[in-house]
């Protein structure tokens, strides 16, 4: 309660503040999103068109997302960048705002694979737009492992005592689910377990943590992990491979041979919003072949639009699947709602908190 | 002597400021911990189903009990580096008031700063661990130096020292110092002094100085965070969690009363304790 007390005072002393010293308002846009999507080397150019400043905020997970929305602080955030596991939930509780698409027209180019998907639509209206997935790989320091892992159930070997670092996130649990096979025959099993198989979850969860070192909460905080030797090995994001090949590092990212999950990644405009018309322009200029290939270069994920690869290299396009994208897809399990999200995050904390 | 108006004027800011940033904040706490969540809200139905939650599933009272353990090896360690420090500032030091600042001076130093400096010399490739494998007294990384209950501690100890010190120190220095005189003129040992004289009567803040230390660390959630790992984590990780994320804030409000209940007996306890000696 103390953070909506804070949030009045600080709103005042902004009010303040704005009421002072501007006249004619400089534009704002903030953003609530996962890291990687605010890069300079593309937010810059949409400032300069606006003449706008945008702010972002990072989120560590989908949870924290929702729970900052749900929290009494979604008036302070325009776009959101919602995965496919709560984008659904976002447009159907009236947290999101209906999209224009007359003003966003790039969305005509989008993969319709991506936006013939029922997720973020809801009577009759869209509420985002795709704009890039990936999966959750395997990384590891090729220094420890010559050759690439090839099981998720590596990380529970003995040798790699104190030498894991796994997501402080839901994906943790279904990627244990996966180890145990209960993607099997059906990998959308992963999001609806029963009780039995979320305990045989956790007490797999239990035997690992004498491996975890620590549970990353941001992207930095794994690239630092893996730079100061403290890990070897961890469930990432392809962003974080392509930092640690900037400074060097010797980083491998595999999929291992279970398969993984993955998430599409929607950008949305909170119903909050006041910033509505800004937040359109922000998401038509998100999703054009230029910045989706800038995107690309950042973040190592595969853009939603395809006509970005007209921008790329060879290599490039091999890098992002986008020569075998149906094989590729076949191998990612994307997130999906899970009905029972706050059991989920009962059993998670049960396996944070124990020794 | 003061107009009446004066004294509505003076005394109305702070009781405004009490009355909303305390107590108004803590009912709130305490109204939601009677509610409960349903399909992502909160809803007002009245049930004590979040304290049943806290007394039935081990859970929390585990990570209480472990978050106590650390908070009381912490209160332990800083007044075993305050207590010789403070006594040796007020019973011998030439210096004083130099090395009071520089007691002090860590507390001007951002609590992150101080935190993150020890993962800079805990960390697998940080300053302890290369020296160790220079002098050959290792040959691999000593893992369990960061990220281990052992890093919440020492670190928990290392920020909270100077809060058990400052009590302790201004005991002493109110000790008058013709007791000490008249016990060694009396023929005591310097020793028998020191347990019979001035130990007794820097108990009061010796007290005050362990509630401070224990009180603060129990509540800690920085420490855990950044250097607990994954099996060094603390009640107030699991209340921020739970505010966060998981957005149960009525089960985080069940977990923080319960600790603010905790809290209150301790220094209900340490308040009468105070109060017996300094009447002995």
């Amino acid at each position: 309660m103390h953070r909506r007390f804070l949030l009045v005072l600080l709103s005042a002393l902004a009010g303040l503040g704005t009421f002072s010293c501007n006249r004619q308002k400089p534009k704002t846009l903030n953003l609530l999103v996962w890291e990687g999507y605010a890069d300079p080397s593309y937010i810059r150019g949409f400032e300069a068109k606006c003449g706008c400043t945008i702010t972002a905020t990072y989120m560590g997970s989908s949870d924290e997302l929702v729970a900052k929305l749900r929290g009494g602080s979604a008036a302070n955030y325009d776009v959101i960048s919602p995965s496919s596991d709560v984008a659904g939930m976002i447009a159907t509780a009236g947290l999101a705002a209906p999209l224009d698409l007359a003003r966003v027209p790039s969305y005509a180019q989008l993969s319709p694979r991506l936006t013939g998907l029922p997720l973020v639509k809801s009577n009759g209206k869209t509420y985002g737009v795709p704009f890039v997935w990936g999966p959750n790989p395997l990384l590891y320091d090729t220094t420890a492992f010559p050759r690439a892992p090839e099981h998720w159930s590596e990380l529970w070997e003995p040798k790699l005592k104190g030498k894991v670092s796994v997501w402080d996130d839901l994906s943790t649990i279904y990627m244990a689910a996966q180890v145990l096979g209960y993607d099997k025959p059906d990998p959308s099993a992963l999001y609806n377990l029963s009780d039995d198989q979320l305990e045989q979850v956790k007490k797999k969860l239990l035997a690992l943590k004498p491996n975890i070192r620590k549970m990353w909460a941001s992207g930095g905080e794994l690239t630092n992990l893996f730079q100061n030797h403290e890990v070897v090995i961890a469930m990432g994001w392809p962003l974080m491979t392509n930092q640690l090949r900037k400074v060097n590092f010797p980083i491998g990212e595999t999929i291992p041979q279970e398969n993984t999950t993955g998430w599409i990644d929607h950008l949305m405009i909170t119903a909050a919003s006041d910033n509505k018309d800004l937040a359109h322009d922000f998401l038509e200029y998100m999703i054009q072949a230029r910045t989706q290939k800038a995107l690309a270069d950042v973040t190592g994920y595969t853009p939603a639009n395809p006509s970005a690869a007209q921008f790329m290299s060879a290599e490039q396009k091999v890098s992002l699947h986008l020569d075998d994208m149906e094989s590729y897809q076949r191998r990612i399990y994307f997130w999906q709602n899970v009905p029972r999200r706050a059991r989920y995050n009962e059993i998670w904390n049960e396996v944070k908190a124990a020794q | 002597m003061y107009t009446r108006t004066y004294k509505t004027a003076v005394a109305v800011p702070p009781l405004l400021w009490v009355s909303t940033f305390l107590l108004l904040a803590y009912l709130l706490l305490f109204l939601h911990s009677f509610w409960s969540v349903q399909d992502g809200q909160i809803v007002h139905h009245w049930s004590l189903s979040n304290y049943r939650t806290l007394a039935t599933q081990p859970l929390y009272l585990e990570v209480l009990w472990r978050s106590t353990k650390i908070a009381g090896a912490v209160t332990l360690l800083s007044l075993a580096l305050g207590y010789p420090l403070a006594y040796y500032l007020s019973f011998y030091s030439r210096r004083k008031m130099l090395l009071y600042q520089l007691v002090i001076i860590p507390l001007w130093v951002s609590y992150l700063v101080r935190a993150y400096a020890w993962k800079t010399i805990l960390g697998s490739d940080g300053v302890l661990n290369t020296l160790l494998q220079y002098v050959h007294l290792t040959d691999a990384p000593v893992s369990a130096l960061l990220y281990s209950p052992f890093a919440v501690i020492l670190t928990l100890t290392h920020i909270y020292t100077p809060f058990a010190f400052l009590p302790i120190f201004a005991a002493l220095e109110h000790i008058p110092r013709h007791l000490v005189e008249s016990s060694s003129d009396l023929g005591a040992s310097p020793r028998q002094t020191f347990w019979r004289v001035v130990m007794p009567l820097s108990l009061p803040g010796v007290i005050a100085g362990a509630t401070f230390a224990f009180v603060l660390s129990l509540g800690d959630f920085l420490a855990p965070l950044l250097v607990g790992g994954s099996s060094g984590i603390m009640i107030s990780n699991v209340v921020v969690s739970l505010f966060g994320a998981a957005y149960d804030w009525p089960l985080g409000a069940a977990v923080s009363l319960a600790m603010l209940l905790l809290v209150l007996l301790l220094l209900w306890l340490t308040e009468s304790l105070e109060k017996r000696w300094s009447h002995a």
